[in-house]
Parts: structure tokens; C-alpha cells; sequence
């Protein structure tokens, strides 16, 4: 008989089995700790702008857990990333040991530490002592944008302060180009330090719930005596910057009966805000807190902002705590009239003669002087921005999320069924409204009554001031129509005449001999201010409009605009040129040397010159052609000498 | 005889039976799933869909493991083959309807979710979670023990 084993000496190996797998277990946690990045506490930056979620806000980490598809879909949008952290793999530049030249002054320098970014570059809040500014290095810390532009920011050492680094990222192009390059700005203006930019202004609007918490309003004294302790609950726009701050959502919503509830009774959360469940003006209002223009109503305001975040909340009225700027209503307003004496150009910048808004971002300004929106009397009816976008894909759209996330259009609002929401009867009867094939661009509702007559970050896009196509427009704000931004070849009497023929709409009482004569087109290329010079560059690129006016005529126009003084006229002509047959790989650089672009214009003007002799419109004279396809040199000069030099100046 | 009526084997044999039968359907779950992953179908892999794929990765991994548990209780019972197993008919059906309700509480509330919350059949998790650890706290009082059995026994001759 085997010796029974004493009760206690059975647990021995049990328990020496359980010591090893304790040893073990803590092995590997220790282990995990020490591979891993320690992660530095939000609030022990001190350096930079933090995120902290407080006042009623939770960040969208919470949000997540019970809201993933939502989750997902925003993150992915460019919405998220409109502000970050600056980290290696949230940059579109690299960092590894690279030297920028394209800046104003000497280059820019820019290494990776570890995971941190460094730059090295010349001083922008230089005193002016000394015979240059100083080198300094500092971290650069956010960034702001991705879709078309990366902006950098560094921290400056006072405090929360940041400025910006004297170059940005073209998306496109991965590369860089001078800061001052990719705003419409006029050349002749010195360029001013951005310091304190994004804490006073981008992070109202980059960030959810931003607080620049500047001593003193930003401006009013300098910068580095004031105390900055710039915060945002989030950066990027976040869930809360249009559901509203969700603190009470989440704490009511920790109740699965609550939750179960709402679902099996489909009723809304009244502790959320929904934007599409609002009306369509309130639900507008929502995009319009940011895609519109806007000033403070007083200077308390300014400070409330400063100290607590903007007041307003999704579902609220915008009006009641910000003063929207809108030409057609307000221009005679004390808030505006205050502006325009501050500054006189405050709304010819940004809006056409008629007060169409004229800058990119300011799209609600767009909207709420369409008459599908102002003049609509069934809320169903009525366009807001939920009737073309979706912040969310939705679920029926087949579309990856990145084709989505490009303009946040609904897939159904990427044709003519945007507008035949409203405008059904005209679902059958397309080619007796639009007088041209129900296939071709003349017969898209985007293309005639949502001209890209708006400009803003090296390109136009359309208005989203819904109109039609106006010679007498076009002659009273200088805005170019939408069947000349096709018809680039054609006159405005041309146009003028068509219009009166299918639309009964009466041509101007007169128009001048070179509206008779020459192309509207080359009328604004010579006459127009930088905007309206950047908005004809584009549409010669512009593949409907190529289609429709050919191209073997358009080289020698945009090869003029390749030594326009506007850096962003230049850069868009150049990107136009390359679209035309021959010049793929034209090499020009926008922001080379001025004797350099002058050859390179030289070159696409003999290139052209050398491209054959076929007809086609080289002999047109409404293109200020000769027969023999050679400039009417006289009428170029005149018109040239027309050139609208204003300073153009955009608030992007 | 183990609970007045049936012998210890004939409750091993159905557990065993039950056991591997449960093995098989969901291992065989399981390569649906990752059929469904292998084929990106939307339905279960888009981030909108995060809800279900996480119930079913859970009805799953419970039912495959509810499996082995039923194939170690009926290992367990052959190995007490000469000692009854006192209230031996309740714990196999607690231990079965659990074994049922839980993998299917997840498979189930997979269908018609909202967002992170999984459809009402997800109910029938917490109910089969209650009976399988009504079950393993039978078992556990119970087995191996001799007094237990005894007391078993003298119930059943008091029967």
C-alpha cells in the first residue's frame, strides 16, 4: 500500500503553482510598463494648450463606447483632425532632418527627437534690434488641418502661447511653401508674427469648447506680458461641439431601463441634442457656429468667451450670442458699423457687392440668403446644411469612408438629386429647363446655380449661396456667372442673349462694346481683383468648363497669370496649366524667384506658340486672337492696364 | 441511484453527449465568424456593427467553454460512478438551460441593437448566468462529498 499522503503536503503544490504564476503574471506587467511610452498627463503640459473636459463637456473617448458607428465616421473625418497634437505620425511633413528654404528669411530646420518634433527658425516676434532676427528652437507641439493644408505650431516658452512656424504642408503636393503663399494675401503687406493666432482665434473654432483665457483681450497689449492659459475640452471638432456637452446624457444614460426605454419608445433623448431632429434653421445654425461669419456683439462677450468658451449651444438661437454678419440685413446694424470703422475693408474682403459671401468657410452666410432657405415656408422644404451633408456616413451609403469624409456630402446629394428633394416636377423635364443634354454639365443644378464663385485655401468652391446665372450680376459685383465659368469662351452678351431667350430674364440695358466682344472670361482675367483672377485660373483648369470652350486657347491666359503678384493666382494658374494637353509636366514653382517666373512664363508661352497651328479658337477675336492666331497686342495691353489692384485680402 | 431515479453514468452520458454537441456548434460559430471576417461582410465588420460582433465573438467563446464545462461534469460523474450525486436532476438542468440561454442571449442580442446597447434578447444572458452559477454552486457543494451523499441517499430512501 502506497503511504497516504498527509492532508496539508496535497496544497503544497497548488500553492507553489500559484506563487509562480503570481511571480509571472507580475513579471510581465512590469515588463509591459517599462516597453511602453510613459503617457504624460494631459495638465502636465504646461507648454502648450491642454484638453480638459470639464463644464458639463466628457470628450468624445466617452461617447465612443455607445456610440461606435458614430464614432468611426467622425473620426475619420477631417472635422477630428482639425486640430492635433503634434506626434510623428499626426504631421503630413516629414521631420527627419530636414531643411525648408521655402520661408520668408533664412531656412527652417526641422529634426524628430524621440517622438517629439523640433524646428529651428528665425525669430518671428523679433524686436527689430540687431542687424537679424535670432535663431530659436522650439517644439512644435499642434498642428492644425489635414485635408488641404498642415499648419504647425510651436510652443513658445510663455506660457500656453504658440506661434506658427514660418512654413505649411500643401496636402496635395506634400510640400511646403511659405505661409504667407497659400493665404490670398496681398503681396505689398508686410507679413505680420502669427503668435497667439491659434489661442486667440483658431481654437474657437479648431477645438470643441476652446478657451483662449488671455489675460487681456488678444491684441490689446503684447503678447508675452500677457498671462495665456489657452484650453479646450477636446481638440478637433468633437461629438459635443454639435450634440452639445453630454455630461448629463451619460449620467442619465447609465440607466439600461432609461436606455431600453428610449429605444422600444423611439423618443428622443431630451438630455442630447440631435441637429437633425431641430428645426432646419436651428439645425443650420449648428454648422453655422463655425461656417459663418461672426463677431462679438461687445467686448463682455469677447471676455465671457475668453474665460468659459463660446456660449452658444446646438438647439440654441445663434443670434442671441454672436452677431452674424449678413450684408443684405444687417450693414446698417452699430455692431457692423463699429467693424466697418475698425475696418473699412471688413465686408468688401469677404462678400461680393450684392453681400454674397465670397470666402470659403463661411458657408452659412451662404445659405441663409438662398431663397431655397430665406424663402421657404414648410420646414420640409426648406434647405439647410442636412439637406446636401451628413456628419455621419450613413449606413446606406456604399461609399468608403474616406471618399465620404472629402465634403460630408449624403451620396444622394453628390447630382441633381440634391436639389430634387423640392424641385421634383423637374426630375422629367431636366433638358426643357436646363436647354442642354440631360447627360452633359449643363445639365447639372450644382453647375448653373452653385457656381465655384467662392474662393479660399488655393481654390474656389462652389457658393453655397444658391442663385442663378445673372449677366447683370456679373456687371453690378464683378462675380462671374455660371454659364460663363463653362462658356469661357463666350461673351456676356452672348449669355445675355440666351437668357432673354430661355428665361425670359431682360439683358442689361446696355452692355459695353468689350462685353459685346470679348469673352467674360478674359474680362475678369485682365480686369479682376486677385479673387476674381483666382476663381478664372481655376475654371480654366476646370474639366467641364474645358470641354465645353476647348483648350488649345487657354495656355497664353494662364501663362500671364504665372507672374501674378497674388501668390495664390500664381499657384492656381500653374496647377490649371498642367490640366492642359502638353503641359502635365510643365515645370513652374509659384513661389520661385520673380525673374525665374517670368522665364517660366516665357517657356508656356513659346511652348504654346509652338503647339501646332490647328484653328480651333486661336483665331477667335473674342479671345483677343487675330485670324492668323496671334494676340491683338493692343487690346491686350488695354485691357491689362484695367487690372483692379485692390488689395485683396481673405479671411480663410 | 443519483437523485432517486437515474445512475450517475446516465447523467455523465447525456453531459458528456451535450457537451460535445455544444463544442461542435459553436467551434463551428466560430468559423462562421471568421468566414463572415475572412469575407469583410459588413454586416458583422463595420464599426457600426462593433455591437454585434462583439456578441457574437461572445456567444462564441460561452458556449464553446459552457461545452467543456459539460463534458468535465461528465467526467466527474464517472469518476463518483459508486457515490450518487445528491440533487444531481437539478443541477444538470440548471447547468443545461444556462448552457442554452447564455450563448444564446449573445448570439441573439446581436440582431437589432442600438449603438452599444445589444437587442432585448441579451436578456436572456444575466437569467442563464444566474442558473450557471446556481449550478456550479450545487456542484460544488455537493460533489466528492461523502456526508453530501450520504444525506442524498437518506433522502432518497425517505422518498
Amino acid at each position: 500500500m502506497a503511504p497516504t499522503t498527509p492532508a496539508g503536503d496535497s496544497w503544497r503544490p497548488l500553492g507553489l503553482v500559484l506563487v509562480a504564476a503570481l511571480g509571472f503574471s507580475g513579471a510581465l506587467a512590469y515588463g509591459s510598463l517599462r516597453v511602453r511610452t510613459p503617457h504624460r498627463p494631459e495638465t502636465a503640459h504646461a507648454e502648450r494648450p491642454i484638453q480638459v473636459a470639464d463644464g458639463g463637456f466628457v470628450s468624445s473617448d466617452t461617447c465612443r463606447a455607445c456610440h461606435p458607428g458614430q464614432y468611426a465616421s467622425w473620426h475619420r473625418s477631417y472635422h477630428r483632425t482639425m486640430t492635433a497634437v503634434a506626434t510623428p505620425t499626426s504631421v503630413l511633413a516629414s521631420f527627419d532632418r530636414v531643411r525648408v528654404d521655402q520661408v520668408n528669411g533664412r531656412p527652417m530646420f526641422l529634426e524628430r527627437r524621440g517622438d517629439e518634433l523640433w524646428a529651428e527658425i528665425d525669430e518671428p516676434d523679433w524686436d527689430g534690434q540687431g542687424d537679424a532676427p535670432p535663431r530659436i528652437r522650439r517644439q512644435v507641439v499642434l498642428t492644425t488641418g489635414s485635408h488641404h493644408q498642415q499648419i504647425y505650431w510651436y510652443a513658445t516658452g510663455h506660457g500656453r502661447l504658440l506661434g506658427q512656424l514660418p512654413a505649411i504642408q500643401l496636402a496635395a503636393e506634400r510640400r511646403w511653401v511659405p505661409r504667407r503663399s497659400a493665404v490670398m494675401h496681398p503681396p505689398d503687406v508686410p507679413l505680420v508674427s502669427e503668435s497667439g493666432s491659434w489661442n486667440g482665434i483658431c481654437v474657437q473654432c479648431h477645438t470643441t469648447n476652446g478657451r483662449p483665457e488671455f489675460s487681456t483681450p488678444f491684441g490689446a497689449e503684447n503678447l508675452f506680458v500677457q498671462t495665456i492659459d489657452t484650453r479646450a475640452v477636446e481638440f478637433g471638432i468633437a461629438c459635443e461641439s454639435c450634440h452639445g456637452p453630454a455630461n448629463e446624457h451619460v449620467a442619465a444614460n447609465r440607466s439600461p431601463l432609461r436606455r431600453y426605454g428610449l429605444h422600444l419608445t423611439r423618443t428622443p433623448d431630451p438630455t442630447i441634442v440631435e441637429p437633425r431632429r431641430l428645426d432646419v434653421h436651428r439645425s443650420s445654425e449648428v454648422c453655422g457656429q463655425c461656417h459663418g461669419l461672426w463677431e462679438y456683439y461687445d467686448e463682455a462677450a469677447e471676455r465671457q468667451a475668453n474665460s468659459e468658451g463660446l456660449p452658444y449651444r446646438p438647439g440654441d438661437q445663434l443670434t442671441k450670442t454672436r452677431f452674424i454678419v449678413q450684408p443684405t440685413l444687417n450693414l446698417d446694424s452699430p455692431t457692423l458699423k463699429r467693424l466697418l470703422k475698425e475696418d473699412p475693408n471688413f465686408v468688401s474682403d469677404i462678400f461680393w457687392k450684392d453681400g454674397m459671401v465670397r470666402a470659403t468657410g463661411r458657408e452659412y452666410n451662404g445659405l441663409i440668403d438662398s431663397p431655397c432657405y430665406k424663402n421657404a415656408v414648410e420646414g420640409a422644404r426648406t434647405l439647410s446644411c442636412m439637406s446636401c451633408h451628413a456628419m455621419h456616413k450613413p449606413s446606406g451609403d456604399p461609399r468608403a469612408l474616406d471618399s465620404w469624409a472629402d465634403d460630408q456630402l449624403k451620396s444622394e446629394a453628390l447630382g441633381n438629386d440634391a436639389c430634387l428633394q423640392c424641385h421634383g416636377s423637374l426630375r422629367d423635364t431636366v433638358t426643357a429647363h436646363t436647354r442642354h443634354r440631360a447627360d452633359s454639365v449643363g445639365s447639372s443644378c450644382y453647375n448653373c446655380h452653385m457656381p465655384h464663385t467662392t474662393y479660399g485655401l488655393l481654390k474656389t468652391i462652389r457658393s453655397h449661396q444658391i442663385n442663378s446665372p445673372s449677366v447683370q450680376a456679373t456687371l453690378d459685383t464683378g462675380r462671374p456667372n455660371a454659364c460663363n465659368l463653362c462658356h469661357l469662351d463666350k461673351t456676356l452678351e452672348w449669355t445675355s442673349r440666351y437668357l432673354d431667350q430661355w428665361y425670359r430674364i431682360p439683358p442689361p440695358p446696355a452692355l459695353g462694346s468689350d462685353e459685346r466682344s470679348v469673352a467674360a472670361s478674359i474680362l475678369v482675367l485682365f480686369r479682376g481683383d486677385a479673387g476674381q483672377r483666382a476663381i478664372i485660373a481655376q475654371a480654366l483648369g476646370w474639366a467641364p468648363a474645358q470641354q465645353t470652350a476647348g483648350t488649345d486657347w487657354m495656355a497664353p491666359f494662364l501663362s500671364l497669370l504665372l507672374t501674378d503678384p497674388y501668390d495664390a493666382v500664381r499657384y492656381i494658374a500653374g496647377r490649371s496649366l498642367k490640366t492642359l494637353p502638353g503641359y502635365e509636366s510643365f515645370p513652374y514653382d509659384f513661389v520661385a524667384s520673380p525673374d525665374q517666373r517670368i522665364v517660366m512664363r516665357r517657356r508656356a508661352l513659346d511652348a504654346w506658340r509652338d503647339g501646332g497651328s490647328a484653328p480651333g479658337h486661336r483665331g477667335e477675336a473674342a479671345l483677343l486672337f487675330n485670324p492668323d492666331g496671334t494676340f491683338i497686342a493692343e487690346q491686350v495691353t488695354r485691357l491689362s492696364a484695367q487690372r483692379n489692384n485692390r488689395r485683396v485680402f481673405y479671411r480663410e | 441511484m443519483a437523485d432517486g431515479s437515474r445512475p450517475n453514468r446516465e447523467y455523465a452520458h447525456r453531459h458528456l453527449r451535450f457537451g460535445w454537441w455544444s463544442m461542435l456548434v459553436f467551434a463551428g460559430l466560430g468559423l462562421l465568424l471568421e468566414t463572415l471576417q475572412g469575407f469583410k461582410v459588413g454586416a458583422y465588420l463595420d464599426v457600426s456593427n462593433e455591437t454585434r460582433r462583439m456578441l457574437w465573438r461572445l456567444a462564441h467563446a460561452h458556449g464553446t467553454l459552457l461545452g467543456v464545462v459539460h463534458v468535465l461534469f461528465g467526467l466527474t460523474l464517472r469518476t463518483e460512478a459508486d457515490r450518487p450525486l445528491p440533487r444531481a436532476r437539478l443541477i444538470s438542468r440548471t447547468l443545461t438551460l444556462a448552457s442554452l440561454l447564455v450563448p444564446a442571449g449573445f448570439f441573439l442580442g446581436g440582431f437589432g441593437f442600438v449603438g452599444g446597447d445589444p437587442g432585448l434578447s441579451v436578456l436572456l444572458v444575466p437569467i442563464g448566468a444566474v442558473l450557471l452559477l446556481s449550478a456550479l454552486f450545487l456542484l460544488g457543494s455537493t460533489v466528492g462529498g461523502d456526508e453530501a451523499a450520504k444525506g442524498a441517499g437518506s433522502r432518497t430512501k425517505e422518498r
